[in-house]
């Protein structure tokens, strides 16, 4: 009972009030939908007589590659396609050269709306047809398909959502120093001093370097931040550059993560932040070297093999609600779309498998089997799903993402790409080793913004 | 195995079309001589027909979509009219109506044409587009006729038709135009084409035979030529056209994209240049600078010359110099100065270790062995040294043990020196008689007057009692890498190799310089095994020592071998890309032009940002070439 009792601890944190047990046992579906729960089995759309579908993103772990391959290859078996899926490492430069040189794949999972917008409003993209966009209306509310809308006009397919505004911690040795899970932000601020002065540990592990994508962590902090500090209206605004980048609210934000991020209250394995890799923190989280790690759900995929989550055991890891300063709960999140290239009725009817509540499911079992126990990585707030393929700890992510009043998704990924997967990454790791300070980081990064 | 079984097909395909048109092309030039007009009929038809599948195949014509036949009956159609233009005409004596006919039939073939395009394909004319790709065009053609010594008129028609081509359909808006200004941008080039097949008729004798003899050498050509225009010229043209366009490449910025590479601080940025007097290189290099200007004093007084290559001069001159090179690099930051930084550390250190070690390991035991090895990286892909280096450099938190051979070595050096057990001894007894003996080797060259054979005991003697002193703990508190806190106890401390600017940059240049010093050591070796050994002999007769003999014969003898070592390196390193992609991806300041140009164009999708870095890239890498091929050429 100790679990059900800490995911309902979780999502009371989380949210305000409409929130009863039963709530996370039908995974995202409110009283009202009409939706039928997966049944397991394999659609089949007809025989598309071996058409050749490619599909890539920027997915290729073992788990997630290997949980989407062999989800879409039953079906594609089943309805007679030839499908290819390839995950590739530096996704977000290869589509470009692919779409520029004229051999875009058929399907392509975006990370970022911001891209799919782009790709949308040049013309490369395929709208989805009638039958996927009515599928994608059932499966998914409109607050997640919104994204893959360009102007009216649907091109995305959700097939994956994230949530970040939550932070992982121990709760045993939490408990055991003494500490209490922070309600408000300056409860958060005291929290990490105090953890900072007692110096067991250090309070927080970060690490924000990401490869190619280095960089890319401190966004999430920031736009965490904006939300916070300066509410949601002021973040749509940022996102779209209707207030400039080096605008106060953002400056402001800026400045409290690096003020957070001092060397005392931050440990990084790698030496410093700029040289820690973003995975790196589960092992140090783990192994007793920091507190706290405020990362998305994802996250559970780099934690040590092994470590119960949630289960109340000494060593089990949990979340806490990232908190808020103005009480009004916002949540950040992220997600996947994928989108057409091109228009024929085989890449239809993979898209419209991928937007149903039987691919959710399926996919889910197969990458928490490949896992081989504990949060699998994968979530899907689609309607419909079978609940039982997901841990408690799953299902309320899923009860925060599907129940935020302020949702909001990742800013960086909206952005264009000139910004949110360029100069917002760069200039922050110039910021977080000290080479800028916040107000000239963000006047870069507000030259920078494509006009 | 289907896999297998299409490529032999698409092999022997491509082999025996490739057979068939040389033999058809030798064949139609076979007709030079013996039948005139034909010769200039199946020319003529196979332009028409290539000019038809151009058109058709790219689905300008009316009913050209669809299957095969609907878009090859426009290329037999402009073969019939064009090589029977060709035939007929040059059998008109008179120049002036050959002019006309030859012009009609163009005039006539873009009125057919016109007619057939689409709707979605007619130009928006730009006249003055036209107009000035056209003159600039002929004015271009006139100029190389002239250079090249060919007759002005026919040269300048035919590149004039290419810059009407550009003008008229490349400079317009397509779709948006009509009828009329379809047919103008058709006829335009069309007409000239044909004012250029109209200019001459009937070729005498002589000529013929010329036409032959160039015709045939241009099927052994046309192949190289046509794989270096599409992979080479295109390209370059292209993007030097991309660079004057904006991001998405829709809209015409002229200088715009040059201005904004250099208006950027990633490019060039000077914020930390006053830290440049405060730069210990600096005053290393300063030093070094003035015991050369005094060695080099004392060097005239007595030879006359006050720098030589290979005196007491040389060698503080060129460290000196590198030094505040040096200095200057790590406060003038940015792309440009990173790649500058680049070429000068990695072509400088890989040519002289690798002359070093050719010189050094020459005709010794284990010569091959260790040449081998060296030479190994080169073996190895930039990209996986590139890995392998970066686990080298990776650096741990204080509190852990450290996973990168460079850290493990400069912490485990620091516990040493700062530690009190008996390795930490043994090691300080064993400095200090490598101090003592050194010193005695400076003192017996001293006492012998052999001021040479000081030298090299003497730097090394200073270099080692530094480290030695600080080892003590005499001079700093320790060496290696520890910190003592602020409550006195002393503290692990890793380098960040990767992450610690400016000199990161350095640490990205060993890798290249550990891969190309094999390059460098195996030319070199070559070259020094190639020099005459009755030089060397006469040398040793006259009484010159090892040391004058590789200063005063060796060197000079392989001094242009150096050069294009120096220049081959040069190039390589102007355009390094995998290295900084893999370990830092331009983060840290460690950008350089070939890794900024890729990520502006395809990570940012700054098409013409990227290209104008391309260009600039391009621009630098030029003159090196240019000096590389005249050397090439003078040579052979």
């Amino acid at each position: 009972m100790r679990r059900r009792a800490k995911a309902t601890m979780l999502v009371a944190t989380g949210l305000v009030g409409s929130f009863t047990l039963a709530g996370v046992a039908t995974v995202g579906a409110s009283a009202d939908d009409e939706v039928p729960m997966a049944t397991g089995e394999v659609p089949v759309y007809g025989d598309f007589g071996g058409a050749v579908v490619t599909m890539n993103g920027p997915e290729r772990s073992e788990e997630e590659a290997g949980a989407l391959i062999q989800v879409l290859g039953a079906f594609a078996e089943a309805n007679n396609i030839d499908f290819t899926y390839t995950g590739d490492a530096d996704w977000e430069s290869n589509i470009n050269v692919q779409v520029e040189g004229g051999s875009p794949p058929n399907i392509a999972v975006f990370p970022q709306p911001g891209k799919l917008a782009d790709f949308a409003r040049e013309g490369h993209l395929v709208p989805l047809s009638d039958a996927v966009v009515d599928s994608v209306n059932t499966f998914w509310n409109e607050g997640a398909s919104g994204y893959g809308n360009v102007d009216g006009v649907q091109y995305g397919v959700p097939v994956k959502s994230d949530l970040k505004s939550i932070v992982w911690y121990q709760p045993a040795q939490f408990a055991a120093a003494g500490y209490e899970v922070p309600q408000t932000w300056d409860e958060f601020t005291a929290l990490v001093d105090q953890m900072a002065a007692d110096g067991v540990r250090k309070p927080l592990c970060v690490g924000i370097e990401s490869g190619t994508a280095t960089g890319w962590p401190f966004t999430d902090w920031v736009e965490d931040l904006v939300l916070r500090q300066s509410g949601p209206e002021v973040y749509d605004q940022w996102v779209t550059n209707e207030i400039p980048f080096n605008d106060e609210h953002i400056v402001n934000a800026m400045q409290t993560v690096v003020d957070l991020w001092t060397e005392d209250n931050v440990y990084a394995s790698g030496g410093s932040i700029a040289a820690t890799a973003f995975q790196a923190g589960g092992d140090d989280l783990v192994e007793g070297r920091c507190w706290m790690h405020r990362q998305a759900n994802f996250f559970a995929s780099f934690i040590p093999a092994g470590t119960p989550f949630a289960d109340g055991s000494e060593n089990a890891v949990d979340v806490f609600y990232f908190p808020d300063i103005n009480g009004d709960r916002p949540v950040l999140g992220a997600g996947t779309f994928a989108a057409a290239f091109s228009d024929d009725d085989a890449t239809m009817a993979v898209l419209q498998y991928l937007s149903t509540n039987e691919y959710a499911t399926a996919r889910q079992k197969a990458q928490a089997e490949l896992k081989g126990g504990g949060v699998s990585g994968f979530l899907s707030a689609a309607r419909g799903q079978d609940p039982s393929v997901y841990l408690p700890l799953e299902q309320s992510f899923l009860e925060i993402l599907n129940t935020a009043e302020i949702f909001r998704f990742d800013g960086s990924d909206l952005m264009p790409a000139d910004v949110g997967a360029g100069t917002f990454w760069t200039e922050a790791v110039k910021l977080v080793t000290g080479e800028v300070d916040a107000q000239t980081a963000a006047d870069n990064i507000q030259a920078s913004w494509p006009s | 195995m289907a896999k297998l079984l299409t490529t032999i097909l698409t092999v022997l395909v491509a082999v025996i079309a490739s057979a068939g048109l040389w033999t058809i092309a030798n064949l139609v030039f076979n007709q030079v001589e013996r039948n005139w007009s034909r010769y200039k009929l199946l020319t003529g038809a196979v332009g028409g027909f290539v000019l038809g599948a151009l058109i058709a195949g790219n689905r300008v014509t009316v009913g050209s979509e669809g299957n095969f036949f609907n878009w090859v009956w426009l290329p037999l159609l402009l073969a019939v009219c064009v090589g029977g233009g060709a035939a007929l005409l040059p059998n008109l004596s008179d120049q002036r109506s050959r002019l006309l006919g030859a012009a009609g039939i163009g005039a006539a073939i873009a009125l057919l044409i016109t007619l057939l395009t689409r709707t979605a394909y007619q130009p928006a004319l730009d006249w003055l587009a036209l107009v000035l790709w056209t003159i600039g065009a002929a004015a271009v053609g006139a100029g190389l006729a002239i250079v090249l010594r060919r007759p002005v008129v026919p040269v300048a028609a035919l590149i004039a038709a290419l810059g009407a081509l550009v003008g008229g359909w490349g400079a317009a808006e397509i779709g948006a135009g009509g009828f009329a200004e379809t047919l103008v941008a058709t006829a335009v080039p069309l007409v000239l084409v044909g004012a250029r097949a109209g200019w001459r008729g009937r070729p005498d004798e002589t000529e013929v035979l010329d036409i032959e003899r160039r015709a045939r050498a241009g099927v052994f050509l046309a192949p190289a030529v046509i794989f270096i225009a599409i992979m080479l010229l295109i390209p370059t043209l292209r993007t030097i056209y991309l660079s004057f366009l904006d991001a998405r490449s829709e809209k015409l910025v002229g200088f715009y994209n040059y201005w904004w590479v250099f208006q950027r601080p990633d490019t060039w940025n000077l914020s930390k240049i006053g830290n440049f007097w405060g730069s210990r290189l600096l005053w290393i290099g300063a030093v070094l600078l003035l015991v050369s200007l005094v060695l080099g004093l004392v060097a005239r007084q007595r030879t006359g010359r006050a720098v030589e290559i290979g005196n007491p001069t040389f060698l503080p001159l060129v460290c000196g110099t590198l030094f505040v090179a040096f200095a200057l690099f790590s406060v003038w930051r940015g792309t440009i100065a990173n790649n500058i930084w680049w070429v000068v550390s990695v072509s400088v250190f890989s040519t002289t270790l690798g002359l070093a070690i050719a010189v050094l390991a020459d005709n010794r035991k284990l010569e091959r062995t260790a040449k081998s090895v060296i030479f190994m990286p080169m073996a190895i892909s930039m990209v996986g040294a590139s890995v392998i280096w970066r686990f080298m450099y990776t650096s741990r938190d204080a509190t852990q043990n450290q996973t990168g051979v460079m850290n493990a070595l400069w912490v485990g050096l620091g516990r040493l020196s700062t530690g009190s057990g008996i390795p930490t001894y043994v090691i300080g007894v064993l400095l200090i008689a490598a101090c003592i003996a050194l010193l005695v080797a400076v003192a017996r060259a001293l006492v012998g007057q052999r001021w040479g054979a000081a030298a090299m005991p003497g730097v090394l003697v200073i270099l080692l009692g530094w480290f030695t002193l600080r080892y003590w703990a005499v001079w700093g508190g320790g060496v290696g890498g520890f910190r003592i806190r602020d409550d006195g106890r002393i503290q692990a401390q890793a380098v960040e190799f990767i992450q610690n600017q400016p000199f990161n940059n350095m640490w990205l240049q060993v890798v290249l310089i550990w891969i190309q010093t094999g390059f460098a050591m195996i030319i070199l070796s070559a070259a020094i095994k190639a020099v005459p050994t009755e030089f060397i002999e006469a040398a040793q007769l006259d009484g010159a020592t090892p040391t004058q003999i590789f200063w005063k014969v060796t060197l000079p003898s392989i001094a242009t071998t150096i050069g294009v070592v120096v220049t081959t390196l040069i190039v390589t390193v102007m355009k390094v890309y995998d290295i900084v992609k893999v370990m830092t991806n331009g983060n840290f300041g460690t950008q350089v032009l070939a890794n900024d140009m890729a990520n502006t164009a395809f990570q940012n999708r700054n098409y013409g940002g990227g290209a104008a870095l391309a260009v600039l890239l391009f621009l630098a890498v030029l003159p090196v070439m240019i000096v590389n091929i005249r050397r090439m050429q003078k040579e052979g």
